[in-house]
């Protein structure tokens, strides 16, 4: 039966009402949607460093920290680090955030999802950074500051995660996605969503490996080149140009702190912590200074021949066998 | 210690498993990964493929004395001190040609070694490179994997070189991800065109295990599918009877999976402007028909099946920017569409969850049916404005 003529004018005044407070919904969920967060370039945003890292444990038996430390550096920047008592490299990642992009380099030592859950970690990450920023379907760049394992061994992880591009894991790949035309000379300028980053080659530990410098935060990432520890150089002349490369850009742009890999010192000048150390109670904070940027460009003016040079803040390992320490 | 393991059996139980898994992992750290396996496969147009495999040899499938041994023994009697090597590398290096296992054939070898004491050293390791021919040449597909027992030095970098395309594809093996997949020879991968980006999603999703499609599907339904949900639940809201429900919604499945798939294989292009508005014009529909209609037209059946065909080119428009395997695409699709059935059966088990005790009370219909069946119009209504006009 067919309703009577007042029911359907009742009925589609009651669609028409329906249908304007949607409209109204949108107009006031509008007003209240934050706009694109903005990355200014010309003035420093600050972020705060840890007091001290986790640094692993006398046994493993006694470790409860987490696999992976997460250290919110300010609102848009994570710093992570593997736990040294899951692999002793206690190697450091990050991931960015834009509007609508995250980019994470490197991650880490240990492929085991049941042992170290990078994704998971990282899923968290970002599923707290769009709550707290009202955003959604942010899209999940896996990027690597160099091609050496210990720097992508969770990188199946990522694999088959939505919203997410795999960079790569060949020199090749690496290259056409920044969009290096003449690498390592070049400087690149890349966008993660309205943050400005610039790229550019800094091979010698490895001929693959990228510095970015951050234009928001003024950190400048120098990944497995420079960093307090053992300096591994296969190719001398590459990293010393490099290094040059890095002094560059420090006089080009303001550096906060120079950022990077892994800590392998001890907080005592010159002295490091032996290979495969699981616990490093005294550690130096990771961050580096521009003065230690400084000696290392000195440092690639004074060697000469292969070898190991002690300096305050980092060894320099001149392309001669990892296997040759100054462990007592 | 007793008493605390009584007390926290659980947290012991953890670090015991903690402590054997960091010992498991002790070859690993040591090693600093500077020994890790390379697998590069060199695919040709008419040649046969090449296959260059990089291993620790003296840390991974023989000892460092044997290998020692190996490495300075004359070319002629290398190929007899390696032959339970040789026999560990057949079985447990695997390879996909179009779908099809082939095995490759040893071509040359090469046993680099300083001294005895490097080879026993991860951090010096003397990497073995053996070559290797695969005489069926791959036309579509070419994949890797390493046995469940065969262990190398973790994680396994496998380089594919694929003669035509600009840029290899990598892909990582590790002792739980032993497989790279089926990787495409064929796609837009060379010239000025590529998109870098598409590329690297579809190469991601070489990886995607196919069930994955199905969530895919599901989840372009539940929670990414408002107006499909619309749509199904203004059938679910008129038909009182199960078997009519059914009916429509088996018609609308098969009209959708029918445009679904003619405009995935390239068939039928039609713009989204005019699809998505169109959608919308299809909840209004329904949802009024409901209202003002008094009984199930005969011609409701047909009017149900032409929006499917519209949704299907809907969900056509979503799924081609995931960028879909070609290697895979059919199968891809259909659990795809699997995906999606699914997420329709769930909205409407969950209706019927929410409302369906009541189909038979005399309120149904004033008291559920038809507020809700207004609210879908009224939600229609919205969508088509904004697909229109704002």
């Amino acid at each position: 039966m067919t309703p009577e003529p007042t029911k359907q004018w009742k009925s589609l005044l009651g669609i028409a009402a329906i249908t304007a407070t949607l409209f109204g919904m949108e107009t006031a969920t509008s007003m209240v949607v934050p706009d694109d967060l903005v990355f200014d370039v010309n003035s420093r945003v600050e972020g705060v460093f840890p007091e001290t890292w986790i640094h692993g444990s006398k046994s493993a038996m006694d470790n409860t920290d987490p696999a992976v430390q997460v250290h919110r550096y300010n609102a848009h920047t994570y710093i992570l680090r593997e736990n040294k008592a899951i692999n002793y490299e206690g190697a450091f990642m990050y991931l960015f955030f834009g509007n609508q992009k995250a980019l994470l380099i490197d991650q880490g030592s240990t492929s085991s999802p049941a042992l170290f859950p990078l994704r998971d970690v990282v899923d968290g990450i970002i599923t707290a950074w769009e709550k707290a920023h009202q955003r959604t379907n942010t899209q999940l760049i896996v990027a690597n500051s160099h091609l050496h394992g210990d720097h992508y061994a969770a990188w199946n992880q990522f694999v088959d995660r939505p919203d997410t591009l795999m960079v790569g894991l060949t020199h090749e790949e690496v290259m056409a996605y920044w969009g290096f035309d003449d690498y390592p000379e070049q400087r690149v300028t890349y966008d993660l969503g309205g943050r400005q980053f610039i790229v550019t080659g800094t091979p010698g530990h490895q001929s693959s490996e990228i510095a970015l410098y951050d234009t928001w935060t003024d950190l400048l990432y120098t990944g497995d080149m420079l960093y307090r520890g053992r300096l591994y150089l296969e190719d001398w002349q590459a990293w010393k140009a490099s290094i040059k490369r890095l002094r560059d850009m420090a006089d080009d742009y303001p550096v906060a702190h120079l950022v990077n890999n892994h800590i392998e010192m001890t907080a005592t000048p010159t002295i490091d912590y032996p290979i495969g150390t699981t616990w490093q109670p005294d550690e130096p904070p990771m961050q580096m200074t521009l003065d230690m940027l400084n000696t290392a460009v000195s440092a690639s003016t004074e060697i000469e021949r292969p070898g190991i040079y002690k300096y305050d803040h980092f060894l320099i390992y001149n392309e001669v066998p990892w296997a040759y320490t100054t462990d007592p | 210690m007793k008493m605390h393991m009584r007390k926290h059996p659980r947290r012991y139980l953890f670090r015991l498993t903690f402590v054997l898994a960091a010992l498991a992992f002790t070859n690993i750290a040591s090693a600093h990964m500077l020994n890790m396996t390379h697998i590069e496969v060199q695919t040709q147009e008419i040649e046969p493929t090449k296959i260059t495999l990089r291993i620790d040899l003296g840390q991974s499938l023989m000892s460092a004395d044997e290998y020692w041994t190996l490495a300075n023994a004359p070319s002629a009697e290398q190929a007899m001190l390696m032959r339970n090597v040789k026999e560990q590398l057949d079985a447990g290096l695997r390879f996909e040609v179009d779908g099809t296992t082939a095995s490759p054939t040893l071509q040359s070898w090469d046993f680099p070694a300083v001294s005895l004491a490097a080879i026993e050293n991860p951090l010096t390791p003397q990497m073995a490179t053996l070559t290797y021919h695969l005489s069926a040449i791959p036309r579509d597909s070419i994949g890797v994997s390493l046995a469940d027992d065969f262990a190398v030095p973790w994680p396994c970098l496998v380089r594919l070189d694929i003669a035509g395309r600009e840029l290899p594809v990598s892909r990582l093996l590790t002792s739980y991800d032993r497989n790279s997949g089926s990787v495409a020879l064929h796609g837009a991968t060379t010239g000025e065109d590529v998109d870098i980006g598409a590329l690297m999603v579809s190469a991601s999703q070489d990886w995607l295990p196919s069930l994955s499609w199905v969530v895919i599907g599901f989840q372009h339904i539940i929670p990414r599918g408002l107006d499909h949900i619309a749509f199904v639940l203004g059938l679910f809201f008129l038909s009182t009877g199960l078997r009519p429900l059914l009916l429509q919604v088996t018609g609308f499945t098969i009209a959708h999976s029918l445009t679904l798939g003619l405009a995935m294989y390239g068939f039928v292009s039609v713009p989204a402007a005019i699809v998505e508005p169109l959608i919308a014009a299809s909840i209004v529909y329904v949802a009024l028909d409901n209202l003002y209609a008094s009984h199930l037209a005969p011609f409701r059946m047909l009017v149900v099946c032409a929006f499917g065909l519209l949704h299907g080119l809907g969900f056509a428009a979503v799924l081609q920017e995931i960028h879909m395997p070609q290697e895979s695409f059919a199968q891809a699709l259909l659990l795809f569409n699997v995906g999606v059935e699914l997420g329709q059966i769930a909205v409407i088990a969950g209706a019927f969850a929410l409302v369906g005790a009541f189909r038979s009370r005399s309120w149904y219909s004033s008291g559920i049916a038809h507020p809700a069946t207004m609210g879908i119009a009224g939600v229609g209504a919205y969508w088509l404005l904004k697909r229109t006009i704002f």
